[in-house]
């Protein structure tokens, strides 16, 4: 049978929900017999392939403009979508910046940091706006959710798993974790 | 007991008439999930978490106030009813910060257990807007209105348990934030920080500075003791980790209902004074740390050739029940050595004794009198304050300010104090509380009303009942002294005190913390602090409460009692 191919991509995300997917060890190995990575963006291969996916992976939530390009992209060549982490969730710890004002945010993050001498806000035209943070559902449909701050292996494990055998996953217990 | 029938999803039950749906509903082992529902609370119907199918009511009905009927049938987790339960749960979630990841109540917090309960694993609605303030202006706990349910509970415990009435809400609808008096910041209000509104918060919206990300309910444990800051002997519950403590919690099931005040639930906390952790001996112009052989030796040899009226030993009143009894057996029994408290035990003013928290529930009048009972023993200043609430008429006689006298409805001088006692005549069920400041003449006075009344005595030490009981009297003189043993574990000799033991030719201190008195004496002995000690005291009320090690003491401490026994085996 042919492998079901997956691709997964990051948003505004500290890269955790990713290395819990790494974290699911040998496992991750035993899947592999299954599925084929495409791409992702801890492998050569970055962006999900023109010609589509079975399953798309976004961690991290929108933050900017690129940010909804890259979703909008994964939603159009996936068939179903998965928002893996407490960021693309519910937006998560990014929302923290919703409390501030944009400038005063980005001056403490460019300018005003500990380590920071001679700090710039960024202003090229190449790069994506900051927005209003939001959940990844906030932008495109999202088919499957799978909060977490980082979902456990378990848990990512466990959709996958679902999810080859035809089935829609539902967490539960342990599982089901905001943090 | 009259009964009603009804049916809960299905299954015949015979409940109490009168009681509501949710009580009906546990009685039987029928889980309904609720938010602003707490146990030691009147249920007000606000988060609508539990909304049931109640069969020809036209809506959904919050089952902790609806009240059951013959013949209900009622289904509490039918497809209807759990719609609703997510619908409300998303909106909870949706209104304000609930990204649990960065919450300190994480793992515990009830609102986000019932989001794992129901399944909720996104939301529909976009994430909250609102930036809401965060008060750190009280010194223990913070209130982050931002993880506010607007559940109401702190309003409650605050005016009902408590009887403070600090809080209330400001602003409508998605506004609405909890505020404290005219909405003023948290730490200028009236607020008397007594933590009641903590212990209820089901959410992370209020926050104990000391055990914030401490640890979790799985990480942490609980042992059942007694506070023993004061004579009114509140049940607590003391919170550790790895022999550290993080908390105390009011015990529900207590007499004091959940309810302990600043002096109990905090203060113990912050307490900085530096602990004695080894026998010392005087050896030149300094104390060397001895092994206890060679302390109590010491002590023994001074004491043999001294006892009867060349020796002295004075306890505190906050000792344990076993620590006085082998304090006696040892001084008195023993040396025959004068032997007193260090605290006043009321014993001169010879008043009854006996009344309780639950004589103050029903009193329809209470004289105050010679003492302040919400500055030494807040919970009872707090049961009174509560009993004033439900009508009952309140009498302050002092000579002195006293927290009670804004509340009185009559205020009288000590010379007026006959007049207080006629009012108190005149009543169904009065209670009499008394403090030091009473002399004896005023105690006569009062004691016209032996019989009619119930007194409540504000002992000075918790343990003051007991050492009252063993006929222990305060007084203390040096005079002439060859041996003065002073047993002080937590509390601190005034300075004039400090200066007439010295007096004595030879001084040993046994006390948990360096002190003044620690720093002149010839010996010093350490004793384990009130989370070490195991054993009992007599509360005001004459109450046995059990007090509990939650942390092991440090390497090498004995017990206060275990002291006094070795000591006697050298004698
Ligand atoms: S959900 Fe947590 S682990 Fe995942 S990207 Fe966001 S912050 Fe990192
Ligand atoms: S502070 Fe806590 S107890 Fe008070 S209303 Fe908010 S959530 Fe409820
Ligand atoms: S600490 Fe006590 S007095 Fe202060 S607001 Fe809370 S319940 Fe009221
Ligand atoms: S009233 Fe007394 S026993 Fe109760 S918490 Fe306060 S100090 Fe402790
Ligand atoms: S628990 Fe019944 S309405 Fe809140």
């Amino acid at each position: 049978m042919a492998k079901v191919k997956v691709a997964t991509d990051w948003l505004a995300a500290c890269a955790g929900c990713h290395m819990s997917v790494l974290d699911m060890d040998e496992r991750l190995v035993q899947l592999l017999d299954k599925i084929e990575l495409t791409s992702t963006p801890i492998t050569d291969l970055k962006h999900p392939p023109k010609e589509g996916v079975t399953v798309g992976i976004l961690t991290g939530a929108i933050s900017n403009t690129t940010n909804i390009e890259v979703a909008k992209q994964m939603r159009e060549r996936c068939q179903i979508l998965i928002a893996l982490g407490d960021c693309a969730v519910f937006g998560g710890i990014v929302t923290m910046r919703n409390f501030f004002d944009m400038n005063e945010a980005l001056k403490r993050a460019y300018v005003e940091t500990e380590s920071t001498v001679d700090g710039k806000i960024p202003c090229s035209e190449e790069l994506g706006r900051p927005v209003r943070v939001c959940a990844v559902n906030q932008v495109v449909k999202v088919d499957i959710h799978i909060p977490g701050c980082p979902p456990s292996p378990d848990a990512i494990y466990y959709a996958l798993s679902e999810l080859l055998e035809g089935r829609i996953p539902v967490l539960t217990g342990d599982n089901l974790k905001y943090d | 007991m009259a009964t009603v029938n009804i049916k809960i999803n299905g299954q015949q039950i015979q409940a109490r008439a009168g009681a509501t749906l949710l009580e009906a509903a546990k009685e039987a082992g029928i889980d309904i999930p609720t938010l602003c529902h707490h146990p030691a609370l009147a249920n007000i119907g606000a988060c609508r978490v539990c909304l049931v199918e109640v069969a020809k009511q036209r809506t959904l009905q919050p089952a902790c106030t609806f009240p059951i009927s013959e013949g209900m049938e009622v289904e509490t987790e039918s497809p209807k009813a759990v719609e609703a339960r997510k619908f409300v749960l998303e909106m909870l979630f949706s209104e304000r910060n609930h990204y649990c990841m960065y919450c300190e109540m994480s793992g515990d917090c009830e609102l986000q257990a019932l989001a794992y309960r129901y399944g909720l694993d996104h939301w529909t609605y976009p994430s909250p807007h609102a930036k809401m303030p965060v008060d750190g202006t009280r010194k223990y706990f913070i209130m982050d209105h931002n993880r506010c349910i607007l559940c109401r509970r702190c309003i409650r415990a605050c005016s009902d348990l408590v009887a403070n009435h600090t809080l209330g809400v400001r602003f409508r609808g998605a506004k609405t934030m909890i505020s404290a008096d005219m909405d003023v910041p948290f730490g200028d209000s009236t607020c008397v920080s007594c933590g009641t509104c903590l212990q209820v918060c089901p959410t992370g919206a209020l926050v104990d500075r000391k055990s914030a990300y401490m640890g979790r309910e799985v990480h942490v444990e609980h042992t059942a003791s007694a506070c023993t800051f004061c004579a009114v002997g509140c049940g607590t519950s003391v919170v550790t980790r790895a022999g550290h403590v993080l908390r105390v919690e009011g015990d529900w099931d207590a007499p004091n209902q959940g309810v302990l005040c600043v002096a109990g639930r905090f203060e113990p906390l912050y307490d900085r004074r530096e602990r004695i952790t080894s026998p010392m001996l005087r050896k030149g112009n300094g104390l060397v740390p001895v092994s206890w052989d060679e302390a109590l030796g010491a002590i023994a040899a001074k004491a043999k050739g001294n006892s009867g009226k060349k020796a002295a030993a004075y306890v505190t009143g906050k000792a344990l029940n076993d620590t006085l009894g082998e304090f006696l057996r040892v001084f008195q029994g023993k040396m025959q050595a004068t032997v007193g408290t260090v605290e006043p035990t009321l014993a001169d003013l010879d008043l009854p004794v006996g009344g309780s928290l639950a004589d103050v529930d029903a009193a329809d009048c209470i004289l105050v009198a010679g003492g302040d009972p919400l500055a030494t023993h807040r919970v009872l200043g707090y049961r009174v304050k509560r009993a004033l609430d439900k009508g009952a008429r309140l009498l302050v006689v002092t000579d002195k300010p006293n927290g009670m006298l804004p509340l009185a409805h009559r205020k009288f001088g000590m010379a007026q104090l006959d007049e207080a006692v006629k009012v108190c005549q005149g009543s169904a069920a009065p209670v009499v509380i008394y403090g030091g400041d009473l002399d004896k003449a005023s105690a006569r006075k009062l004691a016209t009303l032996v019989g009619k009344a119930r007194f409540i005595p504000l002992f000075p030490a918790s343990n003051g009942y007991r050492a009252r009981e063993l006929g222990l009297k305060n007084g203390f003189s040096a005079n002439g002294l060859k041996v003065l043993y002073l047993l002080l574990g937590d509390a601190e000799l005034p300075d004039e005190a400090v200066k007439e033991a010295r007096r004595a030719a030879f001084l040993v201190v046994h006390a948990a913390y360096k002190s003044a008195a620690t720093d002149v004496a010839d010996v010093v002995l350490p004793a384990p602090l009130w989370y070490e000690q195991e054993g009992s005291f007599t509360a005001l009320d004459g109450r046995k409460v059990a007090v509990k090690p939650a942390v092991a003491a440090p390497e090498g401490m004995l017990a206060e009692a275990a002291v006094l026994a070795r000591l006697a085996e050298r004698l």
